[in-house]
């Protein structure tokens, strides 16, 4: 791990493609981070991506097309 | 500009091999960690512009 | 055949079926960037096929208004990356978990799919929104009624 120390309006370059800013620091608690990427780029917090990444391995760890085919001679 | 607020000990994912942590928020000053391949560049951005390609990691 | 193989199969002798290119991949999958639709005749539940990756399949429905109100609105990130000017015409899919639940079929309402038809890019699009669902009830699993007999 890289450890940078900011400031408000100073920045960090991630590659060719990415920096982030700090907007705003609300003392001692929380930093506002201006994030410019790619458009490819997701950007987002961690507990949020874990869960919707853990979600989507649930949903994808059978056999989807079985499912479906199962599912419409169903019905 | 997308803006994300962050607390002590929250991270951002950027794209799916980069992690940037808020370590600590002392007065206006923040510590940040960034996680990124050995091959990615990570660098103060006064140091991109002036030329020198010396990373700066303090402690 | 398995139907993995099956899914194979079908996609190499569609070369006219359309592909959507999602830049970002979907969450966890960021490298299953072109994906095809797979209509398996049931209702409006298809399969969202990655085209490089077998097991990136999702099994998706479109977003019901009737059921969960208006539809997810786009960021301006999001608005940049399926270009799309205004966000209108947008077609939305929510990703069904058919796998966690022994008796619902789940529907992640935090995290639905956009596509835009007009450029056939697509996203998961993450809501900011907390109360939204990863686990909605969408349907009782098929076959469940037959199963109790």
């Amino acid at each position: 791990m890289i450890v940078l120390r900011r400031t408000v309006g100073q920045a960090i370059c991630i590659g060719d493609d990415i920096r982030i800013v700090v907007t705003k620091v609300e003392p001692n608690t929380r930093a506002h981070l201006g994030i410019e990427a790619p458009t490819s780029v997701p950007v987002h917090r961690l507990e949020i991506y874990e869960k919707i990444q853990q979600e989507n391995c649930a949903a994808t760890q059978g056999d989807t097309l079985a499912w479906l085919q199962g599912a419409a001679n169903d019905a | 500009m997308l803006i994300l607020t962050r607390g002590i000990g929250e991270t951002v994912t950027i794209g799916h091999n980069v992690r940037v942590t808020i370590l600590s928020v002392k007065g206006s000053q923040i510590r940040i960690g960034i996680e990124a391949p050995k091959d990615v560049r990570v660098l103060r951005e006064e140091i991109v512009d002036s030329g020198s390609e010396t990373p700066a990691e303090e402690a | 055949m398995t139907h993995k193989e099956q899914a194979w199969k079908a996609i190499v002798e569609i070369e006219q079926a359309e592909t959507f290119h999602f830049p970002q991949g979907m969450v966890g999958f960021p490298d299953a960037n072109n994906y095809v639709i797979l209509n398996s005749g049931h209702g409006d539940i298809v399969c969202l096929q990655a085209t490089n990756r077998a097991e990136a399949a999702f099994l998706v429905t479109p977003w019901d208004e009737k059921r969960l109100g208006k539809q997810p609105e786009l960021t301006p990130e999001q608005l940049a990356c399926l270009q799309s000017p205004d966000g209108n015409n947008i077609l939305w899919l929510l990703v069904l978990n058919p796998f966690t639940d022994p008796k619902w079929v789940l529907a992640n309402l935090r995290a639905p799919v956009a596509i835009n038809p007009d450029t056939s890019l697509g996203m998961q699009c993450i809501q900011v929104n907390p109360q939204l669902d990863v686990h909605f009830h969408w349907m009782q699993q098929p076959g469940l009624a037959q199963q109790a007999a």
